[in-house]
This record gives structure tokens, sequence and C-alpha cells, in this order.
């Protein structure tokens, strides 16, 4: 009898020893993925910028807890962009050939895309950018999470000509984006038999508006579009604050003002005023509510929420699915996965349009409050189809707008 | 366990049950590898399908916006509107329709590409239609469509200036679901209208609903949103509702995989679909329409192979299991019979059927076996056979033994009978004389002992073996070498040997025998037998001892008197002679009467005669007197001594001389208890005596005094003169002070020069016995402040006596004493050479305050205290108001004066609940006045006590009564007296104008009386002074009083504070303080202090 225990025992020290080892090879730590962050820490879109890099952050754990990607942990690293569009490509190309990140999720302005596009390109890198812009641009290396112009400032401009008039005063920071934009604008509403009574480029930075200011009530405009960026638009604000123009009378559509510039700007000076997003913090869904739930607990109950933080927020998630769904981190299967992609996002259903590299994403527009938040008065209802390049403007058209960059 | 069982056991373990296990975990394997096969089939199927919807969507889409930009479209954009505008009917019009009706024919009749296309003006109004079904000529943006799929995508075009696919859903004017794809129109780079197409379903729907690769149960369904049911947009395959017509809501089936795809989610998985069945399974989301897409085919069909091959696993092995069943039981069945048969064989054997043999022939081992069994059964029988023999030889040969054993038996019976008859015999006279007789074979060694040795011995015959070792152990250790020499000598002298000897018996007792042995010698000398004989002789010894015990006590050192049964003296020993001085001739015949010393009365000899009848003795300390004539205390035992027959035939008494014993106890007592140089008792026996007198004290309820007396200056005696000068002062004193009471009194000296007096039982009555008690002291005092004679000094003193009278023991002796001493210390404090009496007073009045404390307790809290109210009027004898004053009745006590209970109530600190209760009370009254007319104007004084407004809260206080009632606060006035506001000026003056702040008004109570500074005054916020009623009383006969009234009032008005006279008794008092500007009274002239019904009547009477 004790020899058959003997050997019942040597029996389960030898399973104990076996499970102990195919436990260890499962567990062992697989090397971490890693994404590069670029967003500017420091310099005039520090106050626009900064939170993006927590909405990327809340993201990351999300996704690392779930499992990270195909066993491994996602580590990020950020990279401040200093407001400067050339250090940034140039941090760009520092994540990508010495950390050797698998994507770079940032950049703002317009500027600093084209500078980190063909840094990405040339590596076959991959870049989620999460900003509105002024389309003109199709790369098979980055995937645009912001609203095309389709989806924001030719629905804003249209929906300001039906409720306020024709007459347009068109004022914007002195660089691609607001040219371009306002290229855009003025061909809208000429179509439309619209007519924009001035065009006005400031500056970045700059702080004076007394000029323009004066000009917008002398001209009497229908509506003002705001292409300005960065903390330029305190000071106009602040300025119409002062020559007493009111909302009612003269409306301003502003492209790059959310909840944190309200806040910035002073809430009651911008309440009225109109902005056109695809993602409010009010936006009224149960995955919007979860979604500013899990942020604030996170990262304070005082922070608010805004369009480009919710995009790159999305932009992470369809990384990561799109990584999981591929099951191997090989970048063109990663990128022709991510073709397929569609998430139930805060603000509504988007899915990856394959062919543009750009979001099927919901339209609104808002009205400032003063407490901050935005009532959303007009939204398309569903996800509409992006379109980079606007149908209504020909392609010798384009190529001028574009400033010759495509 | 069988062999057969162990064996299908071995089978299972071994080779069925790995195979099981290695079959079935290679089973999971592949269910887990074909489910991840399905499972990436299947996702791939939908996003091929996906792909398909998509690509068909954006073919048509492409074809729109090609179409949009057609120079047939624009130029009809440019002129339609016009002709449209003048009529449908306007032949520009109808130009203008026909030629896009033949154009758009190719794509809508021809190939059935559209169902329909549509031209809209930027304001929504539809001027072209192909089919011209309800929806044309209408305005999109106002008309009766303006809220369909169509006008849906126009506006989107509007907004956007972007081709848009609308989504899916029934349209009225085509009664049947519809999808569109609309475009802008732009000429010159002008919006000027919007193309529209709708999608034909037919073929829409082939694409959609391809089923390629599904295998038999699979299908692709699409779903859409509406409201918040799932609604299906296609055919199920499982349900018979046409499509756009099946609804679900998701509450019921909440893991449908539409649901996901509709989410937004795109997965894959095994999940059950809407029939409830698993079905493997992926879904989409396809943005364009906001649908969701499942593909999926049934779990069964997927894992069928599966299923399959788990059932030929699970034949598999249970054919095994069978088959390795029957497999070990033939084999097992191979060992085990032969066994079997082995075994039954060996028990037949083993029964006796010596002649049983088992079968050979089994192959192998068993046969080897069968072959040795058999061998040793045939050598076994054998033996058997040889024993059988030899045993029957053996038994003829015990039965011829056995019959002569027989006889031998009958004959020893006999002969012992005979025997038996001589011993007992032998032992009845050996009884009968207590001799018990023994022979020794000492050739053998062998001992034989009569009964009567056993009994004598007390031995156990069972038990004891007679040795002459034995023999020797039972006699008392301290004899047997004597016997063995004795008899030892008597074998040598062949000489017969008589001793006497005692025997130890076990349990301690001593037997006295004698013993006689003689020997039997042969020629030789040797000795052959001794025969002895032993009698118990105890009794003799016993008796002997006894007499000679006797003659030895009797001369002891103690007296002994023998007298005989008439109480003539028979016998005296030495001792009684030394210590009585009589000769033993001259006492003997005589009674001891003549030893008596007269001493005792007749009683104690009655009772010692009684006892020692009762009893048979008496022992107790009695006087009798020597020859001498000396009178001596002796301690005496007297015994009677009864005969055979229970009379008494002697008196013996034993007695010894204590006087020596006598005065050693006297002189310890005399040490414990009193002082060796004075000779008075000492504490100790004070102490002791006090206590009894308290007792005594007690019962006959008698007054006594304890003195407590201290020479004075003694010390300075001593050291100057030394001590044996203040010894011999003490003596005298305690002499003087012993003749100075009674005998019954106690003088005692409680160390150095203290002494202490009890005097009891003086009167029942106080006074008197503290009258006689004075006395009593002052005699003392005065005999020991005469001179003293010192050896050859002369020398005065005196003393200080403290007087504590007593009662019955409620107070402790040490309570006493220290009331004595203290006393005493009064009297040393008054000047020494003196008496001084501890107050009794003062104890009464310690517990009637006591009480009256108790009392006052219960009264604030029980309603017994009340306000009485003193009327204040103004110079026309109007009521200003009243001051109120407590008062208690007490339902024994009656009325207690404040006098009385206010410096209780303010030794303990129950004035602040008295005071509380006051200002509560007053509060309740102003709020009843304020109800009416006639009391609304009234204001209430309440005194304040000085603890009151010390404490910290005072001032919340007021303002949580006077709140509490709803008080108008100018209608409370406080009253202050100087000593009140006397300490810590800071904190008086922030609480008096916390209290100011709240509209109270404060009033100076006694003003004048005290010892305040006018400055300090000055400081102080107050509104009214009150002149004391002292000086008010005298106004009109003492100048002095009237000039200090006069310069009160004159000082008030400087100040600008109010004034008020309190005491005012008689007109002419009334009539000088009205000269001298006083408007405001209070006195016996207008009303004493009443209680609130009769003070409301004088308010209704008016006044005064």
């Amino acid at each position: 009898m004790r020899q058959y225990r003997k050997f019942l025992l040597f029996i389960l020290l030898l399973l104990a020893l076996l499970i102990f080892l195919v436990w260890q090879y499962r567990v062992a730590a697989k090397p971490a993925v890693r994404i590069g962050v670029l967003h500017s820490l420091s310099g005039t879109m520090a106050a626009s910028e900064t939170p993006l890099v927590d909405a990327v952050r809340l993201a990351v754990e999300e996704a690392n807890e779930t499992g990270g990607v195909n066993g491994a942990q996602i580590e990020m690293i950020v990279s401040d962009c200093r407001s400067d569009a050339v250090y940034c490509a140039e941090q760009a190309e520092k994540l990508i050939v010495q950390h050797k990140v698998q994507a770079l999720f940032g950049c703002w302005t317009s500027d600093c895309r084209k500078a980190v596009r063909p840094v990405v390109e040339r590596h076959d890198n991959l870049l989620f950018y999460p900003v509105q812009y002024e389309g003109m641009e199709q790369s098979p290396d980055i995937i645009y999470t912001g609203a095309a112009p389709n989806q924001q400032i030719i629905p804003m401009v249209s929906w300001a000509m039906q409720q306020h008039g024709r007459r347009a005063y068109l004022i914007g920071s002195d660089y691609v984006f607001p040219r371009t934009a306002n290229n855009i604008v003025k061909k809208l509403l000429l179509t439309r038999g619209g007519q924009p009574v001035a065009e006005r480029y400031v500056p970045m930075g700059e702080q004076n508006f007394d000029a323009i200011v004066g000009e917008i009530a002398a001209q009497r405009p229908d509506f003002v579009v705001n292409t300005l960026n960065g903390d330029s638009n305190l000071y106009f604000f602040r300025a119409l604050q002062e020559a007493g123009i009111s909302a009612d009378a003269i409306p301003v559509f502003s492209t790059s003002i959310a909840e944190p510039e309200l806040a910035a700007i002073g809430p009651e000076r911008v309440a009225g005023h109109y902005a056109a997003w695809s993602y409010f913090q009010s936006v009224d869904s149960i995955e919007n509510r979860a979604f500013i739930e899990r942020f604030r607990h996170r990262f304070g109950s005082q922070r608010v929420l805004d369009d480009p933080m919710e995009a790159a927020y999305i932009g992470v998630h369809l990384w990561v699915n799109a990584q999981r769904s591929a099951g191997t981190p090989d970048a063109s299967s990663v990128k022709i996965a991510l073709g397929k992609q569609t998430l139930n996002a805060p603000e509504g259903i988007v899915a990856v349009d394959a062919e543009t590299r750009h979001l099927w994403k919901p339209v609104r527009i808002g009205r400032a409050r003063a407490d901050g938040q935005f009532d959303i008065v007009w939204q398309s209802g569903r996800s509409v189809a992006p379109a980079p390049f606007p149908f209504f403007i020909s392609h010798a058209e384009r190529a001028v707008m574009a400033g010759g960059a495509k | 366990m069988k062999i057969s069982t162990r064996l299908q056991l071995l089978f299972l373990l071994v080779a069925v049950l790995p195979l099981a296990l290695f079959s079935y975990l290679n089973l999971q394997q592949d269910e887990a590898t074909l489910r991840t096969e399905a499972l990436d089939r299947i996702s791939g199927l939908a996003d091929k399908k996906l792909i398909q919807v998509k690509t068909y969507l954006a073919e048509r889409k492409r074809e729109v916006q090609i179409l949009a930009r057609d120079p047939q479209l624009m130029n009809a954009i440019r002129t339609l509107p016009q002709g449209y505008a003048a009529g449908q009917l306007n032949p520009s019009y109808v130009r203008e329709a026909t030629q896009l009706q033949a154009y758009f024919g190719r794509y809508v009749e021809e190939h059935a590409l559209f169902h329909d296309v549509f031209l809209m003006t930027p304001q929504g109004e539809v001027i072209y239609s192909q089919k011209r079904e309800a929806d044309f000529a209408t305005n999109l943006l106002a008309g009766p469509y303006s809220e369909t799929l169509l006008a849906h995508a126009f506006r989107e075009v509007l907004m956007t200036l972007e081709p848009v696919i609308s989504g899916y859903g029934y349209y009225a004017p085509s009664q049947a679901p519809a999808l569109f794809i609309a475009a802008p129109i732009m000429v010159d780079g002008q919006f000027k209208g919007v193309f529209a197409a709708q999608l034909g379903n037919d073929l829409f729907y082939q694409v959609a609903t391809d089923a390629t690769g599904l295998g038999m149960s699979g299908e692709a369904i699409f779903a859409q949103w509406d409201g918040d049911d799932v609604l299906y947009t296609t055919q199920l395959k499982y349900r018979s509702e046409a499509p756009m017509k099946l609804r679900m809501n998701p509450q019921q089936s909440r893991s449908l995989p539409m649901l996901g795809a509709l989410s937004g989610e795109s997965g894959s998985g095994v999940k059950p679909d809407y029939r409830g069945k698993p079905v493997v399974g992926a879904w989409r989301y396809l943005p364009e329409l906001s649908w969701g897409m499942v593909v999926k085919i049934d779990a069964d069909e997927v894992f069928a192979s599966i299923a399959r091959q788990r059932v030929l696993m699970i034949e598999v092995v249970l054919g095994l299991m069978l088959f390795s069943g029957m497999l070990a039981y033939y084999f097992g069945r191979q060992i085990s019979v032969p066994l079997e048969d082995m075994a039954r064989t060996a028990d037949e054997v083993a029964k006796g059927s010596m002649g049983k043999r088992v079968d050979e022939s089994t192959p192998g081992e068993l046969g080897r076996f069968a072959l040795a069994f058999n061998r040793m059964a045939e050598n076994l029988q054998g033996l058997y056979s040889t024993l059988e023999q030899r045993i029957e030889a053996r038994t003829r040969d015990l039965n011829v033994t056995i019959a002569q054993l027989h006889e031998e038996i009958i004959e020893r019976g006999q002969i012992e009978n005979a025997l038996r008859d001589n011993r007992d015999r032998l032992n009845e006279a050996q009884q009968l004389g207590r001799l018990g007789s023994w022979e020794l074979n000492l050739l053998s060694g062998k001992l034989h002992w009569s009964d009567e040795i056993y009994r004598m011995f007390e031995l156990d015959p069972a038990h004891f073996v007679a040795s002459y070792e034995n023999f020797l152990r039972v006699i008392h250790p301290d004899d047997r070498e004597k016997v063995n020499q004795a008899y030892a000598q008597s074998l040598v002298d062949r000489q017969t040997y008589d001793v006497e000897h005692r025997l130890l018996m076990a349990d301690g007792r001593i037997k006295w025998v004698r013993e006689r042995c003689s020997s039997e010698f042969d020629e030789s000398g040797k000795p052959l037998r001794s025969v002895g004989a032993v009698q118990d002789v105890t009794e003799h010894k016993l008796a002997e001892d006894r007499q000679r015990i006797a003659a030895v006590a009797f001369e002891t050192h103690e007296g002994i008197v023998i007298a005989d049964a008439n109480a003539n003296i028979i016998r005296v020993n030495h001792a009684f002679q030394e210590i009585t001085g009589y000769d033993s001739e001259e006492v003997v015949g005589k009674n001891p009467r003549l030893l008596s010393s007269g001493a005792h009365d007749k009683a104690f000899y009655a009772a010692m005669w009684q006892q020692l009848l009762n009893e048979g003795s008496w022992s107790g300390e009695i006087l009798d007197k020597r020859k001498s004539g000396e009178i001596y205390p002796k301690w005496m035992t007297i015994s009677t001594v009864k005969d055979s027959e229970g009379k008494v035939s002697e008196y013996v008494a034993i007695f010894s001389d204590i006087s020596a014993r006598k005065k050693a106890e006297e002189e310890i007592r005399n040490l414990a208890f009193y002082d060796t140089l004075t000779k008075l008792p000492n504490r100790r026996l004070l102490l002791d005596r006090m206590s009894l007198a308290l007792n005594s004290s007690m019962r006959n309820q008698h007054y006594g005094a304890v003195m407590f007396l201290d020479m004075d200056r003694f010390k300075t005696l001593n050291d100057t003169m030394g001590h044996d000068y203040g010894d011999l002062l003490l003596i005298e004193v305690a002499q003087r002070i012993h003749s100075c009471v009674r005998e019954v009194d106690t003088v005692a000296r409680m160390g150095g020069d203290e002494f202490v007096i009890l005097v009891e039982d003086i009167d029942s009555i106080a006074e008197e016995a503290s009258q006689r008690a004075a006395l009593i002291a002052e005699k003392i005092r005065a005999s020991l402040t005469t001179a003293y004679q010192l050896k050859d000094r002369s020398y005065h003193s005196s003393p200080s006596i403290g007087v504590c009278l007593y009662r019955g023991n409620e107070e402790s002796v040490d309570a006493l004493l220290k009331h004595a001493d203290m006393a005493m210390y009064q009297a040393k404090e008054s000047g020494r050479n003196t008496v001084r009496f501890f107050d009794p007073q003062m104890q009464y009045a310690v517990e009637t305050r006591a009480a009256l404390e108790a009392d006052l307790r219960y009264a604030v809290f029980n309603g017994q205290l009340r306000l009485h109210y003193q009327i204040q009027v103004d110079d026309e004898h109007r009521a200003l108001g009243a001051e109120v004053l407590v008062r208690w009745v007490h339902p024994t006590r009656g009325m207690v004066s404040p006098a009385q209970f206010i410096p209780v109530a303010e030794e303990s600190s129950l004035i602040l609940e008295v005071g509380h209760w006051v200002l509560e009370t007053a509060c309740r009254q102003l709020a009843a006045w304020s109800k009416s007319e006639l009391t609304r104007h009234l204001s209430i004084a309440v005194n304040v006590s000085a603890q009151q407004f010390k404490l910290v809260d005072f001032v919340d206080r007021v303002m949580a009564v006077l709140r509490t009632f709803d008080v108008e606060a100018s209608h409370l006035k406080l009253e202050l007296t100087e000593g009140v506001v006397l300490n810590d000026v800071t904190d008086v003056v922030a609480k008096m104008y916390a209290l100011k702040a709240l509209g109270v008004r404060l009033s100076m109570d006694d003003f004048g009386t005290g010892y305040s500074s006018l400055a300090y005054l000055k400081q102080l916020p107050l509104d009214q002074l009150k002149i004391d009623q002292s000086f008010v009383r005298d106004i009109t006969t003492d100048p002095n009083d009237a000039v200090m009234v006069q310069t009160i009032i004159g000082m008030a008005h400087n100040f600008r504070l109010d004034v008020i006279a309190e005491g005012v008794e008689t007109e002419g008092q009334l009539a000088f303080l009205r000269q001298h500007g006083c408007r405001a009274f209070q006195g016996y002239l207008f009303s004493k202090p009443v209680p609130i019904e009769e003070f409301e009547q004088l308010l209704g009477r008016g006044d005064s």
C-alpha cells in the first residue's frame, strides 16, 4: 500500500510541475505594444491639445483592461509638439524609429498634420488625426477621425445661410486650415447665392481685434464665419463683447471653439454664438453619458469633454479593434482591418470609410450657453458619409484651394 | 474481490479509460478548431456580403453622381422650372419632360436599374418624375411628402451639397419599400437643383439576400431601427412575414446578434438567433443605410460532423468496455474455477474425509499446486491412522490404573474421619484454658500449631504458614531476642524454659503470654523435637501494670486526695502535705471540708457536688486554706471512681496551687490596660470604656461628657527640670483628677501630658448635662492650678480642657474624642487655663442646613416655589410694574423665609436653578400681560444672583427665555447688587452691554450699601439705581440719610439714570422723595409682595 502512495505522490508532483510550466508560458509578459502620442503640451495650442492626451490615455487603459492587443499591454509614449509643426514632425520620426511605436495619435493644426504626414508615409506607419479640418486630403496611412468639411464647415454655413441670411464675414488665423476652409466657404456661399462680405486673416496668437471688430460692426454681416485657432479666440470674443455686438444681432459660427474653449474664454462672452461639431458633451445618449462618467471618474469630476477629445478616444478604440480583428501587428493587415471597423461611439455609431480613410460621423450644430455647454439646435439624425473632397468643387478648383498641397 | 472483477477493473483502468479520455480530449480540440474555423469562415462571408451590398450601393451612387453632371440634365434644370411654373401642360415643359422621359427610360424601364427618377428645385419642388407617382409635383420641404425618405435625402443634399443615400423604408407614393440616392446639380458653379433616383427593389434585394456559401440552414438578414423596435428589412428564412413587416422588441431577446450589429458592433460568435436556436454567426453594421447585418449558419449544421464523431466515440468506448469485460470474465474464470475446486476439497479434508483428492490435470501453476496438495493430503492420511492406533493402547492402560486408585481413596477416607474427631476434642480443651500448644520437628523444621495458638496470635491459618520465623515475627520486637535466647538456652541446657513475653498484634495491641517448652533429644544429645504450651496472661499483666502506675502517679507534684464513697479521706500524697501543710495522719479519716477557706458560698459547693454526681467529674478554681491559715487559690479536678457495679467507690481529687499564676495574670492585665507611671487606664482601656459608655447611654438616653485635658507648657517643665520631675507632676495630676470625679468615671492617660476624662450618665437634658459637665470641668481645672510640691521644688501649672457632650452612640468614639480635642484646642487658643465646649449648636446647624438644602432642591423641581409681586409705582401712583420675589411654600415646614433658604441655595448651586425659574416665570407672566391693554405696559424686575451673573452663557440664557416666551425685552428689568458686579470688570461690562443690546433694562439694587467706587459704577451701562431701603427708612429722621438719598437722586439725574426708592412706608418718606426728584417708588406704603392674583386685583383697583 505504501508503494501505491509514493507512486501517486510522484504523479501529482509531475502534474503540478507541468501546470506550473504551462502557466508560466502563458503569463510570460509579452513585450508591450507601443503607441506614440503627439500633442502640444506647451505653446499657444497647449490649452486645446493637452486634454486630448487624457482622452487617449483613458482609451488605452480601457483597452488594457480588456486584454490589451493580442495578449500584450499597450504602452503610450507622449511627446510634446510645442505648438511647432516642424518640431512635431521630428518627434514623430523619433517615436517611430527609436521607440518603435506601431501607431501615432496626434496633431491638431493642419500645419502639424501636413508636416507629420510625410514621416508617417515614409515609414509605412499609421497616424490617427482627431481634429476637424479643411479636407482636400487623403492618405492610406492616416485615419481622419475628425469631421471632413461636408460634416462640419459646409452644413454649418448652409444652416447659417438658411437661418440668418446671405451676407457672411470671414475671419481666421493665417495658416492652411483657415485659408482652405474659407475657400470652401466662399465657394459654397457663391454656389448658394450667398455673399462673402470680407475675408480677413490674423497671425497665430494675435491679441488685438479692435480693427476686425470695428469692421464687423460697420459692415453688419448676417453672420460671421470664424476659423481662428488657439487663444486668439479669447481676444476676439472679448473684443466683440466690449464692442457691444450681441449674438442675436451678428451670430458668430466658429469651427474651433468647443467646451474647453468656452471655459477658457468665459462662457458668458460666447453664449448665443454657434459651433458645429459631430460631438458635444451635451449629446444625450447612454453611450455618451457612460463615457463622460468614465472620463470624470478617471480625471476629475470638473472636466469637460469636446469633439477632438472624443475623436482621439475613438481613434484608439478603432485601432485596438482593428488589431484584435487582424490578430497580427502586421501594418498592412491592420490597415485593411481598419477599413472595416464600426464603433458605437459617444457621438453615435461611426464607421470607417475604407476608401477615403475618414469616418461616417453625425453632424451637429450647437449654440453656446452661459453654463459652458451647448444646446444642439440641428443634427443630421444619422451618420453622414465623409467627403474630404467636396462634390461641388471641381478637381481644378481643388488644386487651387488646397494651395498646391494634396 | 474476485479475480475476474479485479481483472475487469484492471482492463478498465489501463485500457479503456485512457482511451476514452484521449478520444474525448481529441474531440474537444477538434471542436475548438472547427469552431474557430467556422467563425473565421462566417466572418469572411459576412465581410464579403457587406462589401457586396456596399459595392452595389456605391455603384448606384456613382451612377447618380454621373447622371447629375449629365449635360442633358443640366440643360433640363435650367429650363424646366419655368415651364413647370407655368403649368404641367405648358408646351415647353411637356417638350422637355418628354425628352427626359426617353432619356431616363433606359435606366428605368429598360434595365430596371431605378424604379423612378426625380428632379427637384433648390426650393424643394418635384418638377420631374419618370413614373409620375403621387410624389410628382409636390413640394418636399412643405408638401404632403415632406417627411419621406426622399424629402430627408433632399434636405441632406441641401445642407452638405453632397450625393446622399437615404434610408430604406416604406414609401407611400410607390406603396412599396424604397431607397433613394440624391445628388446636387451644379451649373456653372451654382447649385441649381437636386437629382434623385429611387432604387428598384428586386435587384437590390437579390444582392442582399444571396445566400451563397451559407449551407443548408444559413441566411443573411438585415434589419434597421424602427422607433424602439428592430424591423427586419429582408425576408427571414424561418419566418413567414414579408420584408419590412417583422418587428421585434429588443427587450425580449437581448442577446440577438442583430442587436449587436445595430449598435455598431462587428463581431462573430455562437449565439441564439431569433428562433432561439444556436447559430454560428457574424454581424456587421452598414452605415450607408444604418442597417445591421447578420450572416449565420445553424450551429447544428456546422458542428454536425463533430456531433457524429462524438456519438461514434461513445459507441466505441462502450463497445470496448463490454469486450474487455467479457475477456476479463473469461480469463478470470480460468483461474478461479480450479482454485474454488481446490478450496472445497481442502475443506472436506479438514472435515475428515482424508481420501479426497483434487484434479491434477489443470495446466500451468495451478496443476503444480494441485499435485503438491494431493501429496500433502496423502501424508496427512498416513499420520492420522498411526496416531489412532497409539491412542487406543494408552486408553487401555489408563483404565487399569484408575480402578486401583479408587480402592485406596476409600481407605483414606476412613482414617481421616478418626483423626478429625481427635483434633476437635483437643481444640475445645485448649480454648477453655486459653492454652495453645505447638510442636516443632527440629529435623524437618516443620512446626505445628494448635488452633488455639492461631486464635491467640490472631492469625488466619489459611494465610499463615507456621514456622519458627513467623512465630518470632508475631512476638513483640523488643522481646524477640529474649525468647530466642531462652529457647536456644533450653536446648543447650536440655531444660524446660518458661518465659513471659509480649505479642504485637497487627492492630498494635499488646498481649502477654507465658510460654513453656520442653525438648526431646536423641542419644547424642541432638534435639529432635520441641513441644510447647502458650498461655494468654494479658489480663493478669494489665492488672499488675495498673497497680504499678497508680502507685507512681500518686507521687506527683500535684496534690492528690483519695476519699471513700462517704467523702472521708483514705489517702493523701506527698504533694498534698506540702501544699496544705497538713500531714497524712492529720487528715486521713477526715472530711476534706477542713480545707475550705470560707470564701465560697454554699451554692458553689452544691453545684460542685451536683456536677460530680451527674457527670462524674468537676474541675475549677477554688480558694482553700492552708494549715497556716493562708488562703490560696487552687485549680482542682475531682473524679469519681466507680466499681464494677457502677456504684461510686472512691473520689479522687487532684489540685495545684495557682497563686503564682494568678499574680502573673494580674501583672499582665495591668501592663496591658494601665499606664505604668500613673496607674491610670491607658488609651486602649479608655476606648473600650467609652464604647461601653456610649452603648449604655444609648440605652438610658442620658448625656455624658468626654473631656480632653492637656497640661499647659508641660514640655517646658520637662526641658527645664528634667523628666523625673515631669513624671512626678503627672502622677500628682492623675491623683488630683481622680479626686474630682466619681469612681464610675474613667480618667485615662492618653500619653505625654494628655488626659481624657469620661464622665458618664450626667443628665437626660442637654442643658443640664452641659451645666453639670461645666462644673466638673471647672472643678478639675481649679484643682490642677494649685501648687505642686515635686520633691524639693514647688511648681505651678494649669490645664486646657475641651468638653464634648454625647448621648447614645450616634457619634463614634473617635468623633467624640476628636471633638473634645478640637474643643481643647479652642481652649488653648483662648489663652489656656480654661474650659471650652464643643458647640453642639454647630452640629445642629449643619444638620438642619443639609435637610433644608435637600428640601429646596425638591422644591425647585416640584412647583413649591412661588413668585410674589411687589408693585412699583410712579409719582402719580400709576403702576409701572413689579419686583418679583421668590417664596417657598413647603408642605410641612410651611412658608420658609427667603432669609433661610436663599443662603442655603447660594452655598449649593441651587441658586442657579431658582434664579432661572424666577426668570422664566417672570417672562411667562410678561407674555400673558402683553395680551391685555391694561397690563401691556408693565415691567417686571428680577433679582439676579452673583452666581447666575457669573455664568458664561448668562446672556444667552436670558435671550433664550425672552425668545421662548416672545417677550418684549424692554419690559424685563434685571436687578443686580453691587456684590454681583464687583469682580472681573471686563466680563461684567461685556455682559451688561450684551444684555442692553437685547433691550433688557438693568438696575443697581441696594445702591449705596456696597464699597465700589463711583468711577467703577460709571463704567456700567445701567438704566436705573435703586435706593436701598436702609436709607429710605430714616430720611425723615436722620439728616445724614436724607442727604445721602438726595445725593443719590442727584447723581442719578446727572448720569441720566432712572431712580427708584424701595422701602417707602410712610407718606412723609414719599413726600420727601418726591420733593427731591424721585419719580418711582416701591414699598409697603403701596403694597407688600403679594401673589399674582392679588397683584392683578391691585392693578384693577387702580393702585394704592
